[in-house]
């Protein structure tokens, strides 16, 4: 594990040099006022490395919110008649900078669903291994993240190639990966720092950011409870009544992964892409026939915590599908708030940790 | 404010010992600085959830369509001219309704306190028309008029227009204010910067409806955004089809919205759709001296016929 | 639509009665010449999508 010291003067110098061989994404502003979320950087833009965090997460790095699958045509003249035909899209090396921990840690989760023995999600896919993670780590967080509840936390190396720990006058860089290697290169940023000074350094950095911590969540007797007891509970309509079933939340999210498939077509050419999609809209459970099995929004809003907080626990024996980034409690119009309903389903019902009487 | 809350719980308390109402909409303190969180309370002990302050700007109105139960509900102006349009609707019947009216002193702009400082915005306290605003290493006071939402401060009905009983006494109304600074903008513009400003505008917006699910007066049960057969508007992040929501949406409003401000609050990054609406609004009280909900018995211009209404734009 | 950034005179209404030929062809002279005045509408008008 190598550790880099990257003086802040270097810093927009070798991010252009790197721009030779890799695309940049980070965290710009871009159309309005906020920090809106991850984009392809231009020419001569640098990542905003600040203290906030962006609205939206880097999950759009690798998974777009809106994304060409393939195009068709029924033209009889033309060669590719009815051939589905993948549009050519830059897959060439892309690297995240200013990534926070929580969503690396998010894009591993991405990964288990896009990913899988059985199917590989190529869009998903390629993307993602287009890309290497430079991230950076947290110092101040903020008063909604409880990442280290869930596995993740303001210095997490998980899923990231690249930690970078902000120390004033310069970066250091923890390398966690070949990829991070190869990338440190194309920046030309090699200078090698005392592996055990930095390595205490940056501990010191993460216990503070770490004790700057103040919310969590506690899940460990969810996986114990029965899902239908869970399912049943009497809570979900108070939990959701202020809910106005938008899909803010999710889109936030850095975790949620659904998508809806559409086509367009035009005469005898078409397209079909896919969109987010949110389990928030009466739309995502409607059927052909009409009949839609999540038809109140009672139901949908218990199906987003039931699937982030149980039926993902359950399957993967992984954690919770939350990484605790705190943006779904910013973000929420009415302040419907994850932590609070995580605790709900705690502490609900008979405790399985409760001696047999 | 204080006094408000304890007057709201008292009515609400008092509603729901009497069982003349089944539920009551109210608010109760949210769990992130200038949040509450809109909830229902149905029994006389919960009646000490409720609050009252200047972090309500949820519209109301909006929990209440084609609700069959007797509901008591806290409404500030801009609900309560909501509720009117609702009856007026028939999405609910004012029969239903125990209307407990509050005084509105405007409502705090969170996404403008938030962007004024650099570090995160931990606590935000008022008393007295003096909002503090704290975070981790720093303190600030404002006025509190230096922080309403714009709706807000250009808002000429704060006080109920329909209500059963007053959480306080009546408000005095802001005189002279300048409703439509911001459509005169536009308006002023050439065509094309008028869509360039629109585009610009628009650019950020991820469509998740949550100015569409904020506003009390969208409550079809399809949305013609949402309709597949036939599919009216394409489901991308096309901004052409962004922009058709958006507008279309608006259409949809013309002569109900209250400039409620509740669209413009949920957005999740920070758009200003409500120059779409006011200009509509705008439009009404031009044209036909309208202004949305002011009573349940009137009928709105857009179902109703004069003679004299104006018909320039007709060739 | 104007307030949009659409060009003043693309949407334009007129109340014709199936009685008047002669104010159907004048205003549907009158529209076309202002509508090719305009030349081709590029607003609400949708592009490719665009690929990642």
């Amino acid at each position: 594990m190598e550790m880099i010291k990257i003086d802040k003067k270097d810093w927009n110098k070798g991010l252009d040099r790197s721009r030779k061989t890799y695309r940049l994404v980070g965290p710009v502003k871009r159309a309005g006022e906020d920090l809106a979320g991850f984009y392809e950087l231009a020419d001569k833009e640098h990542p905003d490395m600040g203290a906030a965090d962006t609205v939206l997460s880097a999950k759009s790095v690798v998974y777009p919110q809106t994304e060409v699958m393939f195009r068709y045509t029924t033209d009889k003249n033309s060669p590719d008649c009815n051939r589905l035909k993948r549009p050519a899209a830059d897959y060439s090396p892309r690297a995240v900078i200013g990534i926070r921990p929580y969503d690396a840690a998010a894009i591993l989760m991405l990964k288990k669903n896009f990913d899988t023995p059985d199917y590989r999600d190529p869009y998903w896919c390629d993307a993602y291994e287009a890309c290497t993670f430079v991230g950076l780590a947290v110092d101040a967080p903020s008063s909604t993240d409880f990442s280290t509840s869930t596995g993740s936390g303001p210095f997490s190396e998980k899923g990231l190639d690249v930690l970078l720990v902000d120390m004033a006058g310069h970066y250091l860089a923890k390398v966690l990966t070949d990829k991070g290697a190869a990338y440190m290169k194309a920046a030309g940023w090699q200078r090698a720092a005392d592996a055990k000074a930095a390595a205490q350094q940056i501990e010191k950095k993460k216990k503070a950011a770490e004790a700057l911590i103040v919310s969590s969540v506690s899940f460990d007797k969810i996986a114990r409870k029965s899902i239908l007891d869970l399912y049943k509970a009497d809570f979900w309509d108070d939990v959701a009544f202020s809910c106005i079933n938008c899909g803010t939340c999710t889109y936030v999210c850095p975790t949620c992964w659904c998508f809806d498939i559409q086509d367009e077509s035009k005469g005898k050419t078409g397209v079909r892409y896919k969109n987010w999609d949110s389990c928030m809209y009466p739309l995502f459970s409607l059927h052909g026939s009409g009949h839609n099995p999540r038809g109140t929004k009672t139901m949908r809003a218990r199906q987003r915590f039931m699937h982030k907080l149980k039926y993902f626990l359950d399957k993967y024996d992984d954690g919770i599908m939350c990484v605790g980034c705190g943006r779904c409690v910013r973000s929420c119009p009415v302040n419907i708030d994850i932590r609070r309903v995580c605790e709900l389903m705690n502490r609900y019902g008979p405790d399985p940790d409760a001696c047999a009487v | 404010m204080l006094a408000y809350t304890d007057r709201i719980k008292e009515i609400a308390r008092a509603l729901l010992t009497d069982c003349r109402v089944e539920l009551v909409i109210g608010f109760r303190k949210g769990t992130v600085p200038m949040m509450n969180e809109p909830c229902f309370i149905n029994s006389p002990d919960e009646a000490d959830q409720l609050v009252w302050d200047s972090n309500c700007g949820i519209n109301l109105a909006n929990y209440l369509a084609n609700r069959t139960e007797k509901i008591g509900i806290v409404a500030k102006g801009c609900d309560s001219r909501n509720i009117a349009t609702h009856i007026i609707e028939n999405k609910i019947g004012r029969d239903q309704l125990f209307i407990i009216g509050v005084p509105c002193q405007g409502m705090i702009d969170r996404r403008k306190v938030n962007a004024m400082f650099d570090g995160e915005v931990r606590e935000v306290v008022e008393s007295d028309g003096l909002v503090t605003v704290r975070g981790a290493d720093f303190e600030k006071s404002f006025e509190k008029s230096e922080l309403l939402q714009q709706n807000c401060s250009v808002c000429t009905h704060r006080n109920p227009v329909i209500f059963d009983e007053m959480a306080a006494d009546p408000v005095d109304e802001q005189q002279g204010v300048d409703r439509y600074a911001d459509v005169r903008e536009i308006e002023a513009m050439d065509p094309q910067q008028r869509w360039d400003a629109f585009e610009k505008l628009l650019a950020p917006c991820i469509r998740c409806y949550a100015c569409r699910n904020a506003c009390p007066l969208c409550y079809c049960p399809t949305c013609f955004v949402d309709e597949a057969r036939p599919q009216w508007v394409g489901k991308s992040q096309n901004p052409v089809d962004v922009r058709t929501f958006h507008f279309l949406r608006a259409y949809h409003c013309a002569g109900r919205c209250t400039d409620c401000g509740a669209c413009e609050r949920a957005c999740p990054v920070g758009i200003n759709m409500r120059v779409f609406t006011k200009k509509l609004e705008k439009d009404c009280f031009e044209s036909f001296g309208w202004e949305a909900g002011l009573s349940p018995d009137v009928r709105p211009p857009l179902d109703t016929y004069r003679p004299e209404d104006p018909d320039d734009f007709i060739k | 639509m104007e307030h949009m950034g659409i060009e003043p005179g693309r949407l334009q209404f007129s109340w014709v009665s199936s009685a008047e030929s002669t104010k159907f062809v004048k205003v549907v002279n009158e529209v076309s010449e202002t509508i090719k005045k305009l030349g081709p509408n590029d607003r609400f008008v949708k592009k490719e999508i665009k690929v990642a």
